[in-house]
């Protein structure tokens, strides 16, 4: 094994042993705190598949995220003796069916109406589910999702409804789908997608099906985001329109830029700098979100490489010799 | 049978006529050169047999199969590609990556996901022994759009070459290249495209004289004469048109 190869195996390793016992440390807010970064790291890191990997900018990821908390908690609802982890592969596949289906039309515009056109089937399923009252229930949401009991998984038994339960249920999860993820950005499909943002052109005349291979990434994406989503609505056991409205779009959008989308790990860290910051401006002012709005127009203008753009390059390239693309 | 065949292929953009009926013949291992005015309808010949663009009328064959309106990528995997006028690579990609996605094309694993690409046998030896073919291996791990001019036309060949096909078109090759980088050029066509079928849409005489063993002259959207270089040289409507131009 070569030598990068391996420091990079042994910093998963310690960063998965930091998030293990990280509950017998933290208080339960901070526990609660590092699970909503978890879940909004895989759904960070799922838009950065469009936007960072394929150069696809969508103004409606919320649709898969919603897609997949709708799921989850309809699953578990209303079909009696769901298990949990089953309701969360269901939200990945529903996720992706929908992903292929608004991908097929999508990936055929590029630039702005590629993205006004995600705009669009996100207002669109936002609509439905405010609407459609009997199923969604509407602004009042679906609530009490999380079956009693404990999932048994041989010698290790998590119960979600307990605060350290869902925390390592996400965990598990969120692992799983970035382990998933980094391996398809170092398979020759995750090359043929980079080689697509660079020149769209080219790859048409080497022989790759372009518009294909970009139904393939959105897909991918969406169930990566719809996971995440199924795993946000199983932590506030409950869903309703803010799953899968416009707000939660743009949030996904902020939290990939500020930590930087030129690297598969820039959205994990914008995921937990959006995370703390906005619990921390929120405790200090009720304008937090005006303080959001200045930050983003700030980072748009001066700072668009994002938080991981810090790093010296010298200690990234030591730590995962993850070359700045 | 011949392994291009464009019959009667009209092209017009909305309402502007480019093409009037162009018949084009191509024999296997053929060189075969086509010249011709600025505007005159060359690159939309090349647009139209690999699939960037549909005739507006007319048909084309590629070893007897019908190809007109086939997307790019299907015409690409039958083995006919094609370079273009205006370099068009992977700039930010280094150049080893720039020819590994046209070996990974070539191999169709465009969108294998079983294995690691670092892993695939014989994907890096195969891009390796291209790049020492074009002349460029020992710069494989520079930035494609930092190399000199002369060595980003290279890899536009290079790329072109690398799915190994029958029938090469090259869109003026040595665009922008001086008389030295020229030399070096046809040399390395020369020696790359040796027993293929290969068209060349060329501006430089020298070029086209010293690869090609047919021309065809393109002017204002017709074949205007088609035959052996000394046949064209020697054309007195060629010579009015297009040749004597050159010589003012």
């Amino acid at each position: 094994m070569k030598k990068s190869s391996f420091r990079r195996l042994a910093l998963a390793l310690a960063v998965l042993v930091l998030l293990l016992i990280a509950p017998h440390t933290l208080t339960i807010l901070q526990i609660r705190m590092v699970n909503e970064i978890a879940y909004f790291a895989l759904f960070a890191v799922s838009f950065n598949f469009l936007f960072g990997y394929a150069g696809l900018l969508s103004f409606g990821h919320a649709t898969f995220f919603g897609l997949g908390a709708y799921t989850a908690a309809l699953t578990l609802k209303h079909i009696a003796g769901m298990p949990l982890l089953l309701s969360i592969v269901m939200a990945g596949l529903v996720g992706a069916i929908g992903g292929a289906i608004i991908g097929f039309f999508c990936v055929r515009r590029k630039g702005a109406y590629f993205a006004l056109l995600t705009l669009a089937f996100n207002q669109f399923l936002w609509a439905i589910a405010w609407k459609w009252r009997e199923v969604t229930g509407g602004e009042d949401g679906i609530g009490r999702i999380v079956p009693q009991g404990s999932i048994n998984l041989g010698i290790l038994s998590i119960d979600p409804t307990k605060v350290e339960g869902m925390y390592y249920l996400t965990i598990a999860v969120v692992c799983l789908c970035l382990a998933l993820g980094w391996y398809i950005t170092q398979t020759p499909f995750g090359n043929t997608v980079k080689a697509i943002k660079v020149n769209e052109e080219r790859p048409l005349f080497l022989g790759y099906n372009v518009h294909l291979a970009k139904l393939f990434i959105f897909t991918f994406s969406a169930f990566l985001a719809a996971i995440a989503g199924s795993l946000f609505a199983l932590f506030q056991d409950f869903v309703a329109t803010s799953s899968i409205d416009l707000a939660m779009s743009t949030q996904v959008l902020f939290m990939a830029f500020l930590g930087g989308t030129g690297s598969f790990f820039g959205p994990i860290l914008g995921a937990a700098i959006y995370v703390y910051f906005t619990d921390w401006v929120s405790s200090l002012t009720d304008r937090w979100e005006f303080i959001l709005g200045v930050l983003f127009i700030l980072l748009v203008l001066y700072f668009h490489r994002g938080f991981i753009g810090l790093i010296p390059k010298k200690l990234k390239e030591a730590l995962v010799s993850e070359k700045s693309s | 049978m011949s392994i291009l065949e464009l019959k009667d292929v009209h092209k017009d953009f909305s309402g502007l006529k480019v093409l009037f009926g162009i018949n084009l013949a191509l024999e296997q291992g053929e060189r075969h050169a086509i010249i011709g005015p600025n505007g005159a309808g060359k690159s939309t010949i090349f647009n139209l047999i690999t699939g960037k663009y549909t005739p507006s009328r007319g048909k084309i064959f590629y070893k007897g199969e019908d190809i007109t309106g086939h997307p790019p990528y299907k015409v690409a995997r039958l083995g006919l590609a094609r370079s273009f006028q205006i370099t068009n690579i992977f700039r930010t990609m280094t150049v080893f990556e720039n020819v590994r996605n046209a070996i990974l094309a070539k191999n169709r694993v465009c969108f294998h996901i079983f294995s690691r690409l670092a892993k695939m046998d014989g994907i890096e030896e195969e891009t390796e022994r291209l790049l020492a073919q074009i002349g460029l291996l020992e710069r494989k791990n520079e930035l494609a759009g930092e190399l000199a001019h002369g060595h980003q036309r290279s890899l536009e060949v290079g790329l072109t070459l690398a799915s190994d096909p029958e029938l090469i078109l090259l869109d003026e090759p040595t665009a922008g290249m001086s008389t030295e980088e020229t030399l070096e050029a046809i040399k390395l066509i020369d020696r790359v495209t040796k027993g293929k079928t290969l068209v060349v849409v060329e501006h430089d005489m020298e070029v086209v004289f010293s690869l090609a063993d047919k021309i065809t002259v393109i002017y204002y959207g017709k074949v205007l004469a088609s035959g052996p270089p000394e046949e064209i040289r020697d054309n007195q409507q060629v010579k009015d048109a297009y040749l004597g131009e050159e010589k003012k």
